[in-house]
């Protein structure tokens, strides 16, 4: 296949090319529509008013390279990373890669199927879903994990099942003499009336640079629930653009809560869409960046049907000179009445040379709906701070305890008891380390 | 225990004076009340003495115990031992009354030399505090002040001041917005805490009460000073009078304010 001239090849093109889909890869009708899209479509610039406030220059002029199994150096000391309620529900992959010897499953009761995809190829949800979920037009970094992924996390549940314990998927990244792309692959089926809770975590074991595209696919059939947490914890020199998305039937209920805290730079770009009436879905986020890092959460809530219930609560915390970008899409398509929809993305800026661009877009079309949206952008209150001095805190403490009561409130819904506690810890740790002034170095 | 000596105070950057001279000397032991109309600079001076950031001292000292405060932080004075009840007690939402006042309790503690106390020894003493101002112990759990009634911010307030036990305490308008049972109870609480060894600062629009707190002295601030000085009886004749009578005595030199 060559490339259509009009493309400006990026690095992306270039993997493709020195890759070419081959007869034994399991999915070879999804490589090649990854192919096709990645063939058809320029590497995305700022140009485009999509991505007008992040700037990929850097991801574009770095070296990438696609890394095999055999070539990924294996990931150690990671035990400390396993949460104890999953212990017999977790699955580990390493680079994007399903690494057997550190998973664990069986724990999690009749009805619930865990494991890595490409031993699942031939199940039935898997045929009939894998890719059909994704609805990312034509984003070729989608497209590159359609040509690139060989492992996956897969999790289905039977009518009725319930998942006795939350399920682990643990991203793993090790360090690598090059920049390499992974490219992890979630599909989660929760059949009707089904239960559970995911807690994906992505980690970067090093300070290295690498690129990871998430794509993540789930349905949630009438009644189930899922309750689903992700934490990004990426290197500080990597590069993460995850693609979530979700549709959600009739009675279901799904809750999301993504925490950012590493990475480069990263874009989250969820989605939910709704496939029938009466449900209820929680898009809620946490972001505590510093330094340079850039946050980017693009996100789509799509009302497609009456009686539905939606929370998107965003909150950011900036320091040094870190970049938050949000822009929350909210649709409620004609005749899809009687729509209760919050949106909220409050920033909270400790430096001033902390940017924050927040864009709530809400396109209405009925006429029966109930949407409250809004952004704010502040910082420390003076006099919030002056009041727990007059109490006796010292100005660090005063504000390291303002921060800390500003992002807890996005991880108050989060049911794992290890989980949350680790969150509080994040948050602490974060607090305390930008309680004090930067001082230039 | 806490001597004013000429204290001119502006508001940081912008060059507006409020405070124009205020000479004050509270001794050990003692309840003064200050009055005076709106906009006198009643609340910048307990702001100044407990050392708020928006405001700068240009002239003038202020001395607590003998040694000059002005280059202490807020935090600082608390230890030392000031305490400022807001006249508008500020919301903290996330932060539990708990929370707040475990951390207070024990920073100041430490620095006072006193015990720090743990969890469920805290506990106790705290409940024997809420009793002290009749608080419903629900309010412990609550963010500070979030949603709070005006008058259950004011409660909060003094029940605060009476777990940290300050020696000076600069009570603003801590009358305002109890009602008529709750000021008697705040009132009861703030004379059984106080004792031979601290000091109490009124500021209140009220002669009421000071039915209820006694003072040792009451001062009347126009205009960014203390015009006057007089026992509780002055608190009468303002009463009667009001404060326009006095407003001839904030001119200096017969030069205006
Ligand atoms: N930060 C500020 N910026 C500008 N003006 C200020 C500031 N703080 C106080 N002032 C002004 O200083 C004057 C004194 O204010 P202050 O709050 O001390 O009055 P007060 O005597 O407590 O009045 P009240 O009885 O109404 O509570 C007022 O005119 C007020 O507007
Ligand atoms: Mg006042």
């Amino acid at each position: 296949m060559a490339h259509p001239t009009r493309i400006e090849p990026s690095v992306l093109h270039e993997l493709a090319m020195n890759r070419p889909v081959s007869k034994d890869r399991l999915w070879t009708g999804i490589a090649e529509e990854g192919m096709l899209t990645l063939n058809s479509n320029e590497f995305p610039d700022r140009k485009i008013e999509e991505w007008k406030f992040t700037n990929l220059k850097e991801l574009k002029r770095t070296d990438f390279v696609h890394l095999d199994k055999a070539g990924v150096s294996p990931a150690t000391d990671i035990e400390k990373y396993f949460l104890p309620e999953s212990d017999r529900s977790r699955l580990v992959f390493v680079n994007g890669y399903f690494e057997e010897k550190y998973s664990s499953i069986g724990g999690l009761g009749k009805g619930v199927t865990v494991g890595n995809l490409a031993k699942y190829a031939g199940d039935e949800a898997v045929k009939e879903y894998l890719n059909r979920l994704v609805n990312y037009d034509n984003d070729v970094f989608t497209a590159y994990n359609n040509l690139m992924f060989d492992d996956g996390a897969y999790i289905h549940l039977e009518k009725g099942a319930k998942a006795e314990a939350p399920i682990q998927i643990l991203n793993i990244y090790t360090d690598s003499e090059q920049p390499y792309i992974a490219s992890p692959r979630m599909l989660v089926i929760a059949e009707e009336d089904s239960d559970l809770t995911i807690i994906e975590d992505h980690i970067g074991l090093s300070d290295n640079r690498y690129l990871t595209i998430p794509v993540c696919e789930v349905k949630v059939k009438q009644r189930a629930h899922i309750h689903h947490v992700r934490i990004q914890r990426d290197s500080l020199d990597a590069f993460h653009l995850s693609r979530p998305i979700t549709y959600v039937e009739k009675n279901s209920e799904y809750h999301s809560y993504t925490i950012t805290l590493g990475a480069k730079l990263s874009r989250n770009e969820p989605r939910v869409i709704q496939e029938d009436e009466e449900v209820d879905f929680t898009l809620d986020g946490l972001v505590l960046i510093d330094g340079d890092q850039v946050a980017d959460t693009h996100s789509v809530m799509d009302h497609r049907f009456s009686h539905a219930t939606s929370h998107q609560l965003h909150k950011v915390v900036v320091n040094g000179s870190a970049h938050s970008i949000f822009n929350g899409k909210i649709f409620v398509r004609k005749d899809a009445q009687k729509i209760d929809s919050f949106q909220e993305n409050r920033n909270l800026l400790l430096s001033i040379d902390g940017l924050v661009n927040t864009k709530p877009q809400l396109e209405i079309f009925a006429d029966d709906v109930l949407c409250s949206h809004g952004a704010t952008i502040g910082q420390l209150d003076p006099e919030e701070v002056f009041y727990l001095q007059s109490r006796g805190m010292t100005e660090e403490k005063a504000k390291e305890v303002l921060t800390y009561a500003f992002a807890l409130e996005t991880i108050e819904n989060v049911k794992v008891d290890s989980v949350h506690k680790l969150l509080i810890e994040e948050v602490y740790r974060y607090t305390k380390a930008n309680s004090k002034p930067k001082v230039p170095a | 225990m806490l001597e004013l000596k000429d204290l001119h105070a502006e508001v940081e950057g912008e060059g507006i004076e409020i405070l124009k001279g205020v000479n004050l000397t509270i001794t050990k032991g003692e309840i003064h009340a200050i009055m005076g109309p709106n906009g006198s600079g009643k609340s910048t001076l307990a702001k100044v003495v407990a050392g708020h950031p928006q405001y700068e001292v240009t002239k003038g000292d202020i001395l607590f115990n003998g040694e000059s405060i002005l280059e202490m932080d807020p935090d600082e004075r608390a230890h030392a031992g000031i305490f400022l009840a807001f006249q508008y007690p500020v919301e903290v939402p996330g932060v539990t009354n708990t929370t707040l006042l475990r951390e207070s309790y024990n920073t100041i503690a430490a620095s006072r030399g006193r015990e720090e106390l743990d969890p469920l020894e805290f506990d106790d003493y705290i409940r024997e505090k809420l009793d002290l101002v009749e608080m419903n112990p629900e309010f412990l759990e609550r963010s500070v002040n979030a949603g709070f009634s005006g008058g259950e911010k004011k409660r909060n307030e003094i029940f605060q001041m009476a777990v940290l036990q300050p020696s000076l305490s600069l009570l603003d308008e801590t009358d305002s917005g109890l009602d008529i049972d709750a000021l008697r109870v705040v009132s009861d609480g703030i004379n059984k805490l106080h004792g031979e060894d601290d000091g109490v600062v009124l500021i209140t629009h009220y002669q009421r009460l000071l039915n209820y707190i006694i003072p040792d002295h009451v001062h009347v601030m126009i205009a960014g000073r203390i015009v006057k000085s007089g026992g509780k009886e002055l608190a009468l004749e303002l009463e009667e009078k009001g404060y326009d009578w006095l407003e001839s005595l904030a001119t200096v030199n017969g030069e205006a304010k």
